[in-house]
């Protein structure tokens, strides 16, 4: 029967029309939806197409899933124009619904796209009903309580229908909505409100598995005042903070400087000996430094020899200023051979009482000298060697020559004497007898280490006769092996060890340093012992290993110098420390003066 | 019927007295529990059946066998509310369960046409059918357990073979009009589901009327 409706319809539409002034048959009306509001009965409407000119009639068809019947709209009008009411009896869920609208006119008919439905698809409820908003206080602190109710139709309490709720809320002359989900619930509060403030309050529902209902009618609700109590809480608030900030910063303008302290520590000054902080702060750094520098330092002034544990060596030598300026004149960049100074590590400084420390410096003296030597083969060899060195090679090839002997020449030498009580100062003892002085001295008196000499008058003369007596009494044998002797030797010194009781005076020699100008590559001769009041056995360079002594005779006395016979030290235990130490034999005056 | 019905209510809250005093889980948290899945399963199920009509050929509607064609069509359903209502609570628990158990297998036959499903959203119509087949199966242990809370007769599963076969089709077009259905017929069931459950559980919560 739906084929014969359908060919029928279609034939009508074919027919020609019935006059050709602008009327036609309708056109294709549209279904717009469909819709259940409890998922027990639902309503259909469509679009009407162009009617064609003339009065146009709609009806609404429809199949059920498995009933071959075409079912015609049982309700037209409940739903208003254009829809189809579907009542209770009328509605099955769970069944398919083929629904076609058939727009028809005198010159045809017009049917519309068919659409397949199903009830549980197009649940879409009534908005809630009852919607009551009041404002709750909670503590002074004003709420609101928006209670609703489901819409009538819907059948929840069965359980046929489930509801889910949405609030939303907003001031009355603002645009943004606040959303709220209330989920199955039917209360709802909000908080957080503005004092005085009005506000809109809307709800609306949906099905577990459909569509939003439409908004709920607006609520209108006015929230008190309360701000009053709110301001004098931040009042005292205010107040509260003001106060202590005061009081904290009191406390604080008391305790500035402590705070200060605290905070920023004093920088601690310089703590240096000396260091004038007032001279700092005014700006001249060169007179801070200068007060620095002590002004008894390095010591002028010679301390006592047991004050000191470093050995004092003084150097006195006049054209040695004249010499340095020429070398230095040849110093190479950063070039300053110190090999002199190697052997007087101490910068001329040594132990009184070391002996190794003198040993050593004699043993590398002896050293230097050979060394120095070479160094002055080598053109433009710099050696910024003391004055021995530099003066010795012009003087002593000189004095060498005149004087081929081991003993230094003493010409220059006689002009020593004045100066050797000064150049003897090497322990700079406040007991040296002074030169010159007629003073006895035994010794005994000696306490020292030191070898002092009674100089009298004699004393040049004696040394010349002492130097004769070299000359003479030295074979040419001795003398050509003095020449042969190896470069001139430093002055040295020689202190007494020892006092001994009989009268024997240990000698040690002192660090090798630079001797008076006068004397420059005197050699000397080893004391080997002492015998006697005023005989020093004496040991020659190459006969170190003692195997012959000299006996030399002090004191001017005509006394021929014996040869030593016996290769046997008196005193061989004390000779021994004194065996690597030198003597001046020119200044070889035993104290018995 | 409604005989029945109001003489199955009296015993269904008979039950649930007894139930309450029972120590274990009340009824009506059991049903809560249920239909809060039996939801989340028709929302899964509508998703799917959306994913598949975004690229769906309109001649495959064409094509598409008829709902009334489900393999669960011929169990009887109610099908309004009133026939719903007068249902007693076993009866309903035992449609909700037939159903369930009815698509164990047609899921299986669904997800292993999914690895090979000519669709642009092949991969993500996949995992959601995975989801899926592991709702079901959720779902269908908790009302084991419901049944044997409610009595032999909430016991009984009526058996809905699915006849379709392990193939759903040859070609790409048969294949997706296949499918479509297949998953159309799910979404209706699964529905069903979902509203007995919740049927029942208002009926459950005499004690708590707020929860319906």
């Amino acid at each position: 029967m739906k084929n014969m409706v359908v060919v029928g319809v279609l034939l009508l539409s074919l027919m020609p029309h019935a006059n050709g002034a602008g009327f036609s048959p309708p056109g294709k009306p549209t279904l717009t939806s469909c819709r259940s509001p409890e998922k027990e009965t639902f309503t259909c409407w469509w679009e009407p197409g162009s009617d064609g000119g003339l009065p146009t009639t709609y009806r609404l068809f429809y199949l059920k899933e498995n009933i071959e019947t075409v079912y015609e709209c049982p309700d037209y009008l409940t739903a208003g124009e254009n829809s189809c009411f579907f009542s209770k009896n009328n509605t099955s869920i769970w069944v398919n619904y083929n629904i076609t609208v058939v727009a028809t006119n005198e010159l045809g008919s017009t049917m519309s796209d068919p659409v397949d439905i199903d009830v549980m698809y197009i649940v879409m409820p009534h908005p809630p009903e009852k919607v009551l908003v009041s404002v709750l206080e909670d503590k002074d602190w004003p709420f609101l309580r928006v209670s609703w109710e489901p819409p009538q139709k819907a059948d929840t309490r069965s359980g046929w229908i489930t509801l889910v709720y949405e609030v939303r809320i907003k001031l009355e002359e603002k645009d943004d909505w606040e959303v709220h989900l209330a989920g199955q619930q039917r209360v709802f509060n909000i908080f957080s409100l503005l004092s005085g403030g009005t506000y809109i309050v809307q709800v609306r529902c949906k099905p577990d598995h459909g569509f939003w209902s439409e908004w709920s009618s607006s609520t209108y609700v006015k929230v008190p005042n309360y701000f009053h109590r709110e301001n004098s809480v931040w009042i005292l608030i205010t107040t509260f903070t003001a106060f202590i900030f005061l009081i904290v910063s009191w406390m604080i303008h008391m305790n500035r400087h402590s705070l200060k302290h605290c905070i920023l520590p004093p920088v601690p000054g310089p703590k240096i000996k000396g260091f004038d902080k007032q001279l700092l702060k005014s700006g001249k750094s060169g007179d801070v430094f200068n007060a620095l520098v002590a002004s008894d330092f390095p010591p002028t002034t010679p301390p006592r020899c047991e004050d000191l544990l470093v050995e004092y060596l003084e150097v006195y030598i006049p054209e040695e200023r004249e010499l340095m300026r020429e070398e230095s004149k040849h110093l190479q960049d950063g070039f300053l051979k110190s090999e002199g100074f190697a052997s007087d590590s101490d910068s001329g400084l040594g132990s009184c009482n070391s002996h190794t420390l003198l040993m050593d410096n004699s043993g590398e003296a002896k050293e230097t000298d050979r060394r120095t030597d070479q160094e002055r083969s080598r053109p433009g060899a710099e050696a910024l060697t003391y004055a021995r060195e530099d003066v010795s090679p012009d003087m002593s090839s000189g004095r060498v020559k005149t004087w081929p002997s081991v003993f230094s020449p003493l010409t220059p030498y006689s002009s020593g004497p004045t100066d050797q009580p000064g150049a003897k100062q090497h322990c700079l003892s406040d007991s040296v007898y002074p030169p010159g002085s007629t003073s006895p001295c035994s010794a005994q008196d000696l306490g020292l280490n030191y070898w002092e000499f009674c100089f009298s008058s004699m004393q040049p003369h004696l040394t010349q006769t002492r130097s004769d007596v070299n000359v003479s009494d030295i074979g040419p044998e001795r003398a050509a092996a003095r020449q042969q002797s190896p470069a001139p030797r430093p002055t040295e010194y020689v202190e007494v060890q020892r006092v001994s009781e009989e009268d024997m005076v240990l000698l040690q020699p002192v660090g090798p340093g630079p001797g008076p100008p006068a004397r420059p590559g005197e050699d000397y001769s080893r004391v080997k012992g002492v015998r006697g009041h005023n005989v020093l056995l004496l040991q020659t360079e190459e006969e170190a290993d003692g195997r012959a002594c000299e006996e030399l005779e002090t004191k001017g006395a005509a006394h021929k110098p014996t040869a030593c016979s016996h290769g046997g030290l008196p005193a061989p235990g004390r000779a021994a420390p004194a065996a690597s130490g030198y003597v001046d034999t020119a200044m070889f005056v035993l104290p018995s003066c | 019927m409604a005989q029945r019905g109001t003489n199955g209510s009296k015993v269904f809250v008979t039950v649930l007295y007894m139930a309450a005093v029972c120590s274990s889980v009340p009824i009506g948290d059991l049903l809560d529990r249920a239909s809060q899945r039996s939801d989340k399963l028709h929302s899964l199920s509508t998703t799917l059946t959306q994913e598949l009509d975004s690229h769906f050929p309109p001649i495959g509607r064409a094509i598409m066998p008829r709902p009334s064609m489900c393999h669960t069509s011929s169990l009887q359903t109610p099908n309004d509310k009133e026939q719903a209502l007068q249902v007693s609570e076993s009866d309903l628990l035992s449609l909700a369960r037939s159903l369930l158990k009815s698509w164990a297998d047609p899921l299986v036959i669904l997800s292993v046409s999914a690895n090979t499903l000519p669709h642009p959203a092949q991969s993500t119509i996949s995992n959601k059918l995975q989801e899926l087949q592991e709702h079901t199966k959720n779902l269908g242990d908790g009302l084991d357990v419901l049944s044997g809370k409610m009595g032999p007769a909430a016991q009984t599963v009526s058996f809905l073979p699915y006849s379709g076969g392990n193939d759903i089709g040859q070609d790409r077009l048969s294949k997706l009009a296949n499918f479509h259905f297949l998953l159309s017929c799910f979404r209706r069931d699964s529905h069903k589901i979902d509203s007995f459950l919740k049927v029942l559980r208002c009926r459950a919560a005499k004690m708590q009327p707020e929860m319906c």
